[in-house]
């Protein structure tokens, strides 16, 4: 019989769905967006559905290599690719963000070759987080509504964007429940089943995400997925919407409680408070949400968390991975590196291509460093050094 | 293997041998002729004999660059030495050295009892102690965890720093403008160096909500020093920096328009020269005084309708920053073919004037010079940025063709090539795409560079 998380699985495999075609039917536009600092409630108050941007289905990235060179990253190239090949001719606009390089110049690169959809959106975030910032990001909430109102000639009115929040709010709280669920000593869910659930529920209406959560935590009442000797894993990174990929690591005798990805906590952490201007909540809300790297001055905080989820989810060692070409991961693993050492928390740095295969030299690199975690175990902490090569095993 | 230099080497070499320029390039005439006497020795390839030496005399013209543009050139050597010598003996003079990343200016810094120091400074200066020694930095970054994909400035800035060859910093100004190494970079040069570091906030449109944005940003950065200085600002300095750049902008602008000009008036090399001067120590009345004195021989040629080389047979668009590790490729290209670079993307100046009138005009109107600095005004928004300066040089410039130096760190550059690439198609202009690392000659080298440019040049029937 056919469970929810095999559904779940089942809309993550593709990039249009059901829930969109019916949508679609009872006259709901579908609106694209990119980067986790992108409101949704505007997109969803406005009547559209919004739409998580994927690359899963991606064929290549032949089409986009004509607008793009060999050091972009790939997950923007075959996104692309797959705008050029009509994949994403269901949406009805495209915002994007200036989350990094590559992705704000397909802002350019989608006008450029004039493909639809016609409304296609900048939306620009701060890389800082203070005053001006969030005043300046209030603005631009604002901006982006009044672009969409403007667009489809539509009002998007307060009232409508406090019935938003409140079940955004409602979709993150189960998310949280569920997340919570894997600090148990038995964790009844894989993380690679959960980016299957996070990638279905950004590509249906919010109404029917909440409902697949709900069933999801019914779900996971009393089931166990976890072997007794399996590691605990946290993971970082950008864009990571391949199942198979955590599937692999979890697979190694490991499973991953706890993250910050975009796909992950990040799209989850902290509410957008209730009861005040609508905007400018969903603004304070975005810019302060557990951060990627492309805020400059959050460092400490991105660590700290990883320090608190440590302890709070028993986690054994942590994984941080960056797509090939990409500045932002790239430099997030030095100072990763730099700290890990520092607090004494094992880690594996990762460099992989989005659907880029490598399975076997992945693997090797899980095994090895899950090795290295259950000697440590047997190991004085003080002979351990994070992934350090002065590392030596006591038996 | 190469070993470590110690502490400050290339740095202490750059200021001393810059420092003899200064002197030996007071008589002009005489300096003309010595680099050109002996160019042989040094012109074809580096050696251990003149590896010393042979990126810096190049860069001074190697003895094709007129004594006029050497005069002026004196007054940049004068900045370049007196920034590094400073910012050495920062200890000694008691003053807090403040870096300030490479395509920000340091006017706030300066009206502060402090030393604007841009730690890029051996990305350009390094090539003094021989060509070899930005791959040795950047060697030293990657080994030691930086990104491998990081436009090489930063490894180089983060290199110089674990090495031990740039001073220690008080504090540190970054921003997140022209791209993610930027963004990304100063986050662990922060670790690394364990200073304060503010970040400006570049906005993607250009609008008044931006400029308003970035001139909080510029509040706020004063705010930043006062806390980490534990001064305050100085409003009369600023007011004396600004005045001097006011200056120093109005005659590089001139100059850039008279680049206009068939035969154009200018080496490229000049713009280039005041543009470091601009990194380092803007606001330096020696800085104001090269530039005054390059207008007035630009002005000179211009009037009379004298060329920077006897015969103009190609004039080039050279697009992305100029190659710092081969500054001589602008008089080779003229001196070889009688190819004049008219415009290019980092040494054009078309900032804003500010008003000194009161506090708050200099800071506002700081906000939206800084903006439209070279790589800040192509590289913070969409390609329009790019397009649109690339067209109006195509009408205003009269060029034959242009060459894009791609420079391997430019990620966001190579993310609209397409879009750039069918601009130049259409509007008919041969065009030469290199592959490379501007700051890294390992990726092509000088030769690599000579090889492509004579290629392009003959196989469109130019040379």
């Amino acid at each position: 019989m056919k469970t929810i998380l095999d559904e779940t699985k089942e809309l993550a495999s593709s990039t249009c769905n059901r829930y969109l075609d019916e949508a679609k039917k009872q006259g709901r536009g579908i609106i694209g967006y990119f980067c986790s600092y992108m409101p949704e409630e505007i997109i969803h108050a406005a009547g559209f559905v919004p739409y998580r941007m994927r690359a899963v289905e991606s064929k290549g990235t032949t089409r986009a290599d004509a607008y793009y060179s060999s050091i972009n990253c790939t997950f923007v190239k075959r996104c692309f690719d797959k705008a050029l090949n009509g994949d994403f001719a269901f949406l009805d606009g495209v915002i994007f963000v200036n989350g990094c390089d590559h992705a704000r110049r397909m802002y350019d690169n989608w006008r450029y070759s004039k493909i639809n959809p016609s409304f296609l959106y900048m939306f620009f975030a701060p890389h800082v987080i203070r005053e001006a910032a969030y005043e300046y990001f209030v603005m631009e909430c604002e901006k982006l509504k009044k672009a969409i109102e403007e667009n489809f000639n539509i009002s998007i009115t307060d009232k409508a964007l406090k019935e938003s929040i409140r079940l955004y709010n409602e979709k993150r709280r189960l998310l949280a429940e569920i997340y919570s669920l894997r600090k148990k000593k038995d964790v009844p869910i894989k993380a690679s089943e959960l980016l299957g659930v996070m990638l279905a529920i950004t590509a249906v209406p919010v109404e029917k995400a909440i409902e697949i959560l709900s069933d999801v935590k019914k779900f996971l009442d009393g089931r166990v997925v976890s072997e007794p000797g399996d590691l605990r894993l946290f993971i970082s990174g950008g864009c990571i919407e391949e199942m198979d990929h955590l599937e692999l690591i979890e697979n190694c005798g490991s499973v991953i409680v706890a993250d910050n990805i975009c796909m992950g906590t990040r799209h989850f952490l902290d509410d957008v408070k209730e009861g005040e201007y609508p905007l400018k909540a969903i603004a304070d809300r975005y810019l302060s949400h557990l951060s990627c790297p492309r805020i400059m001055n959050d460092f400490d905080r991105r660590f700290d968390y990883l320090l608190s989820v440590k302890n709070e989810y028993g986690i054994d060692g942590a994984i941080i991975e960056k797509l090939k070409f990409c500045d932002l991961w790239g430099g997030e693993i030095y100072n990763y590196r730099v700290e890990a050492k520092k607090k004494s928390v094992p880690l594996l740095a990762m460099e992989r291509e989005l659907y880029g295969g490598g399975a076997g030299q992945i693997k090797t690199r899980v095994q090895a460093f899950l090795e290295k975690l259950r000697n440590k175990q047997v190991t004085d902490e003080g002979l351990v050094q994070a992934a350090g090569s002065d590392y030596k095993p006591k038996i | 293997m190469k070993t470590n230099p110690k502490p400050l080497e290339y740095l202490k070499w750059s200021a001393n041998f810059l420092k003899l320029g200064y002197y030996i390039t007071a008589l002009p005439r005489f300096s003309y002729w010595g680099m050109k006497l002996v160019r042989p020795l040094y012109v074809k390839g580096e050696n251990f004999l003149n590896r010393k030496l042979r990126w810096s005399l190049l860069t001074l013209g190697a003895g094709i660059l007129p004594p006029e543009e050497i005069k002026a050139f004196r007054y940049a050597v004068k900045v370049f030495s007196d920034n590094m010598n400073n910012a050495m003996n920062a200890d000694k003079i008691g003053k807090p050295v403040v870096w300030v990343e490479w395509i920000l200016s340091n006017e706030i810094v300066g009206a502060f009892d402090a030393l604007p120091f841009n730690p890029e400074t051996l990305n350009v200066f390094g090539n003094m102690s021989g060509q070899d020694i930005p791959p040795q930095l950047i060697e030293e970054a990657e080994s030691r965890g930086f990104a491998p994909e990081y436009c090489s400035a930063i490894k180089l800035t983060a290199g110089a720093y674990m090495l031990g060859q740039t001073p220690q910093p008080t504090a540190i100004i970054a921003g997140s403008h022209p791209c993610d190494t930027n963004v990304s970079g100063y986050q662990g040069i922060s670790r690394l160096t364990g200073a304060p570091v503010f970040y400006f906030d570049a906005p993607y449109w250009r609008n008044d909500d931006s400029f308003n944005y970035y001139e909080k940003n510029m509040w706020d950065l004063v705010a930043f020093l006062e806390k980490s200085l534990h001064q305050k600002i100085n409003w009369d300095k600023l007011r004396e920096i600004v005045d001097n750049e006011n200056k120093f902008n109005f005659y590089l602008h001139e100059i850039c328009e008279m680049m206009r000009a068939t035969p154009c008036p200018s080496t490229m090399i000049s713009p280039l020269f005041a543009w470091v001067v601009r990194e380092l120590a803007i606001g330096d009345p020696n800085g104001t005084e090269m530039t005054r004195i390059l207008h007035g021989v630009v002005k000179n040629r211009y009037e009379k309708g004298i060329g920077v080389v006897k015969k103009e047979n190609i004039r080039v668009i050279w697009w992305n920053p100029p190659i710092a590790f081969f500054t001589y490729v602008f008089k080779w290209m003229e001196d070889e073919f009688g190819a004049v670079v008219v415009k290019d993307f980092i040494g054009d100046v078309q900032v804003p004037q500010v008003d000194t009138s009161s506090e708050k005009t200099m800071i506002h109107d700081l906000a939206r010079n800084h903006l439209f600095l070279a790589m800040a005004r192509q590289c913070h928004g969409p390609v329009e940025f790019i397009t649109q300066e690339l067209e109006k040089a195509i009408d205003e410039y009269s060029p034959d063709c242009l060459i894009f130096a791609g420079h391997a760190g430019c990620k966001h550059g190579w993310g609209v090539i397409g879009i750039i690439k069918d601009l130049l198609k259409k509007r008919g202009l041969p065009s030469l795409f290199m592959n490379m690392d501007i700051m890294d000659q390992r990726h092509a080298t000088e030769d690599d560079i000579k090889r492509w440019i004579t290629e392009f040049f003959r196989s469109n029937g130019f040379a």
